[in-house]
């Protein structure tokens, strides 16, 4: 960086700072008029990256209600101030915040990641999604060896996680024409899956093992990878079996849900 | 001078920002009935996303209009330099909509770890200028374009301050070629806070740089609060609409024209009633197009 930039990066330092933060000392040689005008800065600052929470995530913060919502905001945008230059980016990790300031309701981290991965979903890459007819075409002719090493490409963005509430009914309470945002009712563990069908993000509630399953081989298990763990330590002839045939369910579904892009043996 | 990239012809017609509660108005009237607009203008960082629904939006609108990639997050004025990832997004949404122009505004909104997400004012100074003009030439030149760059409204002038805007504005422009949009209610705005003449802005700068200009509504001064804010979340006030007169009588032809609503949506007829009444002004200065 030349002198020039090192002077005007010092100043553009100290000015964040004290948007960032009302207690941060305004920079040297600056009067009332400069306090003043620092103080709109601040509240640009703040309405923006609230508003922008509070777009990305409206069934939260209808779910929690306004002044939770706020406090929350607030918390959130004060421990991790914005660094992208997109301002919808200031929402990544605003689940983990929940989790921390909600925590005698854990279904609200949960409906947050929910509302995130589904907004994520809806930027993705366009694609379109292998169809089911030409992998059976493509593997009709499979060896053992070629059904071991499989490994899939699924769509950009899609993701899955495994959750303990009904998030499928308070995301329905939550529509925007719905009076009653309801209570966590069954509690139990249970999958999300979360994609793009077409221009639409959408999520699936899914068996956890499914989830699971999703989940390892989107970080690169192959499809024998996968069997092994659905048949869990030590498993016999059967359960290796039962695995292979619940593994190949759950491909059946991806396939058909649109969620695969590509594969690879 | 520094060779530009790209001259910007002049381009005289009269729109509207696009934003997504009128998205319908546009795209979806009759032919006959298209909505009376000679070009939109979008948020670039809006559109600078992977795939997905707001991409074929933008360019359903491209098929039916030309359109104006204005951004809000180049931070032209930053001491750290450009951001690489963010020029490549949006080389490609400009390659992708092949916009009239991109513009952006003199500002800075991040440093290296935080971003404030508002357009934070430039010391008006060599230093500050030079750094300004780095950032413009290599911006220019990963966009293979010549750029607009907008006057922002500012709450607070620095003490070390060794031009006026105006000064700070026809410089960077001299040196890198840029052109510039003129937003005429940010001068009113400033004009107020500062306490300098919006006259002599605009007769200090160079106005056959100027291509495009922004007229918006801002909030007033309270009894409690001395400084107007730039909220452009209302209707131009008689003031701004005077000073646009003046502008475009002084402009030595025509330029694009922008009613610029970021916040408190109104039906798009409104929009459309306001954007008549500049008409009516260039048309008095005989500088409508024909």
């Amino acid at each position: 960086m030349s002198d020039t930039a090192s002077d005007l990066a010092e100043t553009q330092a100290a000015f964040m700072r004290a948007i960032l933060d009302d207690g941060a000392p305004l920079p040297a040689g600056w009067g009332n008029r400069q306090a003043a005008g620092m103080a709109v800065y601040r509240g640009n600052y703040r309405s923006a990256v609230m508003d922008a929470l509070a777009s990305s995530f409206e069934r939260t913060a209808r779910y929690v209600g306004d002044d939770a919502f706020r406090q929350a905001s607030m918390h959130h945008v004060i421990s991790h101030p914005p660094s992208h230059w997109t301002i919808e980016a200031v929402g990544a990790g605003f689940d983990a915040t929940c989790a921390e300031l909600f925590g005698d309701n854990p279904e609200v981290a949960e409906l947050a990641w929910l509302e995130w991965a589904m907004l994520e979903a809806s930027s993705a890459a366009d694609h379109e999604p292998l169809p089911a007819a030409e992998f059976a075409a493509a593997s009709a002719d499979f060896a053992d060896d070629d059904w071991a090493n499989l490994k899939l490409t699924f769509t950009p963005r899609s993701t899955a996680r495994i959750v303990e509430h009904d998030l499928a009914g308070i995301w329905r309470s939550l529509d925007a024409e719905s009076d009653n945002p309801a209570a966590p009712s069954e509690q139990g563990q249970r999958g999300v899956l979360v994609w793009r069908e077409g221009e639409t993000p959408t999520f699936l509630i899914i068996a956890p093992d499914n989830a699971r399953a999703f989940m390892a081989m989107q970080n690169g298990a192959s499809y024998g990878d996968l069997i092994g763990l659905l048949a869990g330590d030590n498993p016999d002839g059967e359960a290796i079996q039962n695995a292979a045939m619940k593994a190949g369910g759950m491909l059946g579904e991806w396939l058909n849900e649109g969620l695969v892009l590509a594969f690879e043996t | 001078m520094k060779q530009q990239s790209n001259e910007i012809d002049v381009f005289g017609g009269f729109g509207l920002g696009f934003r997504s509660a009128h998205y319908s108005d546009f795209l979806d009237a009759p032919e006959e009935e298209r909505v009376p607009v000679d070009f939109l203008e979008v948020i670039s960082e809006n559109y600078m996303i992977d795939g997905g629904r707001q991409l074929r939006i933008l360019e359903q609108a491209r098929a039916l209009y030309p359109v104006i990639l204005h951004g809000v997050s180049m931070s032209i004025g930053s001491a750290d330099g450009l951001n690489r990832e963010y020029l490549t997004r949006l080389r490609a949404l400009a390659d992708r909509i092949e916009p009239l122009w991109v513009s952006d505004h003199l500002c800075w909104t991040r440093t290296s770890a935080h971003n404030s997400h508002d357009l934070l004012p430039m010391p008006l100074s060599e230093q500050a200028l030079q750094v300004v003009c780095d950032n413009i030439d290599a911006a220019q030149e990963a966009l293979g374009r010549a750029m607009l760059f907008e006057n922002p409204s500012s709450y607070l002038t620095f003490p070390g301050d060794e031009m006026s805007e105006w000064e700070f504005l026809s410089e960077m422009a001299r040196r890198t070629g840029c052109y510039l949009l003129l937003d005429v209610n940010n001068i009113y705005v400033s004009a107020q806070n500062h306490g300098f003449s919006a006259h002599d802005y605009l007769k200090g700068l160079p106005l056959d740089r100027v291509r495009q200009i922004h007229l918006a509504g801002h909030d007033p001064a309270t009894p409690e609060r001395d400084i107007i804010i730039d909220t452009h979340d209302r209707e131009v006030c008689d003031d701004v609409w005077a000073l646009y007169a003046d502008a475009i009588a002084m402009l030595p032809g025509p330029v694009a024209t922008m009613i610029e609503r970021d916040d408190n949506i109104p039906p798009l007829s409104e929009l459309l009633s306001e954007l008549d009444r500049a008409r009516g002004i260039a048309r008095e200065s005989l500088l409508e197009p024909a």
